[in-house]
């Protein structure tokens, strides 16, 4: 199966932007397939310019989280460049890409992914930790994250918290490290309607005060109406 | 955040697994390390139990077993040595010195042991030292007795107390009475109460358990059993009443002038030799017997090391098999912390550190129960076999025991870290799109 992008093209205050800096993201050419079978991404151009948001749509099984893993150096592509901040991911190897991962790509998952048995700051201090931040800015960055972004209950483990919570808390650990991407893959498939808004809300205007790019893979037609450019995988 | 800390998080998170792994790994690294030491202390407190003796005069049936009941006093020696024997043997040589000892008696399983004062003041207990007393004096008429450090602190007597002597090895007087010929086999002296006259400085040697007195009143003792079985009217007994046949004692302790400074003697062997012609008694050199005692001990002593490897090893399996079956539950997590930027090389060494950590805190708490099991088997080495040994661990046997189980537990978490290190990432997110 061929991927085929379709794209509203950004705003003009975007454009602007993305004239004055280095993309967030460039895809070129990329193609990722599973064994001898259909290419699964087939992708011949995608852009983010820095701060831009974007709404990654397609049915289920099109490929938007491998897309997002390819991005974010997780899975090898078979061809094609995926740059971050100007970087070749997958011209990385090994500790240097996970490293550049820590340090400019944030992720948040459709069911958090945060890490049962620590604290709400100690999974912020993780993405600091290993991004290499030393321990006293690990904490201070994580507390103020979380004040930010109403956590109160700093020390409660994860589990504690309620979903809503959760969700903070994975976005915080997801901007902990100023990053210029922030991957969001289905952030709201597990929320109903009123949490989804107050999710996405969450998310994009922490991106906004950070000043990392948005792509967010989602099939919820409801989040369109959120973005300006959206690129879809047919 | 730091590392340490998501290991610990990490152990926690298993904690009865965690404290099973630990507990299996200490009773190794225990029972290795109580191995080693009492193996050493052993070796140390046989060795420094013949104290300046060079030769030993039984008539037991065997030097082995001579050194064992006249040195470490297992037991009381069954067959007699005539004072005229004695004699002859003192006679023969200008011995350093030849102190005749009579054991038989006992008191609360304490054995008494009847000598000269020689005894007390040539013979030296530890090759650093002569007999010192803490309290009191050494014996100086019948019926006077020095209690060393260990029967002192057991038995709690104090200077001017009186006490009875049981016949044989030891037993309560309440065990002893109306139990028909176990009773007269193994009965108390009543009729001649000791008084304790001094007591002695610990020497950490078998020496620490004795009561000792002088040899008249034990055979004033025996000497009166045997008047009194004659005729059960006689109600005392006194030195004018022994027959040369009541001046019996078991052993002689021997030894030979030596230069200053040297603790052998150049003309041992020849009086070795020479006392050995005579059949009627076994000479025993106490070092002799205490290395032939260590080369019939030696393979099961092997054997006890190795099987304490083996355990060693299979606690090391068992860290193993703690990390390997929590692989599984943590793929997710690790698959997160790659995401978050951790690398392959860094989750291998979180899952190798984590397995050190155990083996770490197995060989901490081990070496805490090492210790006491240490000091547990020496009491009862000093109980079963008057053996008292001074269990000090060397510092180089708690490093390479604790060393090598740290090295064994990390060799342990190579397998569950690789299976860390191989986690696929991707496979492991949940899939949403």
């Amino acid at each position: 199966m061929t991927t085929s992008p379709s794209t509203t093209p950004a705003s003009p205050r975007e454009s602007r932007d993305a004239a004055s800096a280095p993309s967030a993201l460039r895809v070129a050419g990329l193609r990722f397939r599973y064994g001898p079978g259909p290419w699964i991404i087939d992708l011949a151009e995608l852009s983010l310019a820095p701060g831009e948001q974007v709404l990654l749509t397609g049915r289920s099984g099109s490929g938007k989280s491998t897309l997002l893993q390819l991005i974010a150096g997780l899975v090898d592509p078979l061809q094609g460049s995926v740059e971050v901040d100007g970087r070749n991911v997958h011209a990385l190897s090994g500790s240097a890409r996970d490293l550049f991962r820590g340090q400019r790509i944030g992720m948040i998952f459709q069911t958090f992914q945060l890490l049962p048995g620590f604290t709400a700051r100690e999974n912020v201090m993780l993405a600091l930790l290993f991004a290499g931040r030393a321990p006293r800015e690990q904490r201070e960055r994580a507390d103020r994250l979380l004040v930010e972004l109403g956590i109160e209950r700093a020390d409660a483990a994860v589990d504690e918290l309620s979903v809503g919570q959760q969700q903070r808390v994975a976005v915080a650990r997801a901007v902990a490290c100023n990053p210029s991407l922030v991957l969001a893959d289905e952030p709201t498939a597990s929320l109903d309607c009123e949490n989804a808004g107050i999710a996405m809300d969450l998310i994009q205007e922490s991106c906004r005060r950070t000043g990392a790019a948005l792509l967010c893979a989602s099939h919820d037609p409801a989040l369109a109406a959120r973005f300006t450019r959206k690129v879809s995988l047919t | 955040m730091t590392e340490l800390a998501i290991i610990l998080k990490s152990l926690r998170s298993r904690l009865f697994l965690t404290i099973i792994t630990v507990i299996t790994v200490a009773v190794s690294v225990a029972l290795m390390l109580t191995l080693l030491t009492m193996r050493e202390a052993g070796h140390d407190a046989f060795r420094r139990g013949s104290g300046t003796t060079h030769l030993l005069v039984s008539a037991d049936s065997s030097p082995l077993v001579s050194v064992l009941n006249g040195v470490f006093y297992a037991n009381a020696p069954r067959n007699p040595i005539p004072w005229a024997k004695y004699e002859e043997i003192r006679s023969r040589f200008p011995w350093d010195f030849a102190i005749p000892t009579q054991l038989g008696d006992s008191y609360r399983g304490h054995p008494a042991l009847a000598t000269t004062r020689d005894f007390l003041e040539k013979f030296q207990p530890d090759p650093r030292g002569r007999f010192e007393l803490a309290s009191g004096r050494f014996f100086e008429a019948p019926f006077e007795v020095v209690l060393g450090a260990e029967a002192a602190r057991e038995s709690r007597l104090k200077l001017g107390a009186t006490l009875f002597l049981t016949h044989g090895s030891g037993g309560s007087r309440e065990g002893m009475e109306g139990e028909g010929e176990h009773a007269h086999a193994d009965h108390e002296h009543t009729e001649f109460p000791y008084t304790v006259v001094g007591i002695l400085e610990p020497t950490g040697t078998p020496h620490d358990r004795l009561l000792i007195t002088d040899l008249e009143s034990t055979w004033i003792l025996h000497a009166h059993d045997r008047r009194h079985h004659a005729d059960h009217s006689i109600s005392t007994t006194t030195s004018a009443d022994l027959l040369e046949s009541d001046r019996l004692i078991t052993g002689i302790l021997l030894r030979l002038p030596t230069r200053p400074g040297s603790a052998v003697s150049a003309g041992m062997q020849q009086q070795f030799d020479q006392l050995r012609r005579d059949t009627s008694i076994v000479v025993a050199q106490p070092e002799q017997q205490i290395d032939k005692l260590f080369s019939i001990v030696g393979s099961i002593d092997r054997l006890f090391i190795a099987m304490a490897a083996v355990v060693m090893v299979g606690g090391g399996i068992s860290i193993l098999l703690a990390l390997a079956s929590s692989m599984e539950a943590r793929r997710r997590q690790i698959a997160v912390m790659r995401v978050l930027g951790c690398s392959q090389m860094r989750i291998f060494s979180l899952v190798l550190t984590e397995s050190a950590l155990l083996g770490l805190l197995g060989a901490a708490v081990g070496i805490t129960i090492g210790l006491i099991g240490c000091l547990v088997t020496a009491a009862i080495l000093r109980q079963t076999l008057g053996l008292v040994i001074e269990p000090n661990p060397r510092l180089h046997w708690l490093v390479i025991v604790a060393a090598a189980t740290v090295v064994l537990a990390g060799l342990a978490g190579v397998i569950p870290a690789a299976m860390a290190y191989r986690t696929p990432v991707a496979r492991n997110l949940r899939p949403i799109g």
